[in-house]
């Protein structure tokens, strides 16, 4: 799919997301086919490099190319720590005084059907909902 | 003058009831504004109209007049506020107001919370952390709760891993709305205007949902496919359930919001709503019907307050 006007950052985040998801070092070439959106090499290329300049991320080298991963101790015990006060905080987001609000809330066990059911209708091609 | 008393409390019962339906039918981004700013207004209006009722019976009480140096006689003359419901306006204006006082201070303590939680999450790179958690977490942390920080989105492995690609950049639109659009701010003032006004709580929660669906529809506008939007929002949820069941002690699944998920997601699947310029004009025209019935009061109050002082003089 043809790429529509991103906002200004989008592009590193998506880079830094396919990283993440990913779990392991990746070269551009590998981003670039993970992020599957009709991007050049050379806009992956250049991100990667921004963001490493950037301090966000670490390199070696693989082959010819280099590998990038996430900078960060992910395992690191504080890192846990914090998820979990985040995650308090959040539970009181649904409450009224909540400051932060989730991306998607917790379902009712009722709506997990109909959500699957919905995701199953979104996912089939364009008309096929009628068949 | 009585009727411009009770215009705001009818105006905020009108808009608690009816801010579910307008909330759904009118663009998300409209809805928000005009719904937030309709319970600020109505709110504010409420609390002078009950202090101004509150104050004009309260002050024909003999002891206050002489205080004030008015004919307590003169204040009742005319089209009085019936003692009862001057009364009742004294003990309503104080209970309410102190509610949003605790209502604000509650706010800033959690806005604390997690300006410490957002600063122990380590640094943001292009406006994103990455947390490793197995639950699937995604939230904007706005800028207003990270002193000397700009806003940013957090987002926990588990959710990047349970999403591809192309719905990766719907979370990532989404959250990136919130902040842009400064969504925590009607949020509160629409949840701080419900706590002075308990009548305008619906408005809170059409707020609330609309700001979700207005970072929804920014999300799939920047996509370009609603479907995929759709998707990622079926898909992220679906997931959160699904790391639910293995959690030892489930999350209390709070009555009201769960719903939203399925709804947020049938709006995606169905077109975009219609710019609405009538219901959106009706909404306005109640704020400055409020505004005005607001201004009629205030000068009323004044005028009595006026004659009754000339009246004391007089019978010095």
């Amino acid at each position: 799919m043809p790429t529509i006007g991103r906002r200004k950052g989008a592009l590193e985040q998506e880079v830094l997301t396919a990283l993440a998801a990913a779990g392991r070092p990746m070269t551009a070439a590998e981003v670039l086919a993970e992020l599957d959106d009709g991007l050049a090499y050379t806009t992956v290329m250049t991100t990667l490099s921004r963001l490493h300049a950037k301090g966000g991320l670490t390199r070696e080298h693989s082959g010819r190319a280099y590998a990038y991963s996430l900078r960060g101790d992910a395992a690191s015990v504080g890192a846990s720590v914090t998820a979990r006060r985040m995650r308090r905080l959040l539970e009181t987001g649904n409450d009224r005084a909540g400051v932060l609000a989730r991306f998607v809330a917790d379902l009712p066990p009722e709506d997990e059907q109909l959500l699957a059911d919905l995701l199953a209708a979104a996912s089939r091609p364009q008309g096929g909902a009628q068949r | 003058m009585n009727w411009a008393l009770c215009v705001p409390l009818a105006a905020s019962a009108l808009l608690g009831t009816t801010a579910a339906p307008v909330g759904r039918r009118l663009p998300p981004a409209t809805a928000v504004r005009v719904l937030t700013a309709g319970a600020l207004i109505t709110a504010l209006a409420t609390g002078f109209v009950l202090t101004a009722a509150a104050v004009l019976v309260i002050g024909q009480a003999p002891p206050v007049a002489a205080l004030g140096e008015w004919s307590g006689a003169a204040l009742a003359s005319g089209d009085p506020i019936p003692l009862t419901a001057g009364c009742l306006a004294a003990l309503a204006v104080t209970v309410l107001g102190l509610t949003a006082f605790r209502r604000a201070v509650r706010t800033g303590r959690e806005l604390r919370l997690a300006a410490r939680a957002g600063r122990s999450l380590g640094p943001a790179v292009a406006g994103l952390v990455v947390v490793d958690d197995d639950a699937p977490e995604a939230y904007a942390l706005p800028g207003i709760a990270l002193p000397g920080m700009s806003g940013r989105v957090v987002v926990s492995t588990a959710m990047l891993r349970a999403l591809p690609a192309a719905e990766r950049r719907v979370l990532l639109a989404h959250e990136a709305a919130h902040l842009r659009h400064r969504h925590h701010l009607y949020v509160q003032l629409a949840e701080l205007a419900a706590a002075a006004d308990p009548l305008l709580r619906p408005a809170a929660r059409a707020v609330r949902r609309g700001v979700e669906r207005w970072a929804d529809e920014v999300a799939a506008a920047q996509v370009g496919d609603r479907r995929l939007a759709a998707r990622a929002l079926a898909r992220a949820g679906l997931a959160r359930a699904a790391a639910g069941r293995l959690r030892p002690e489930p999350a209390l699944a709070l009555p009201g919001v769960g719903g939203d998920l399925v709804e947020r997601t049938q709006a995606l699947l169905a077109p975009a709503a219609r710019r609405r310029p009538v219901l959106a004009g009706a909404v306005a025209a109640l704020i400055l019907l409020t505004t005005a019935a607001g201004t009629v009061a205030a000068g009323g109050t004044e005028d009595r307050f006026e004659t009754a002082q000339s009246a004391y003089a007089v019978t010095r």
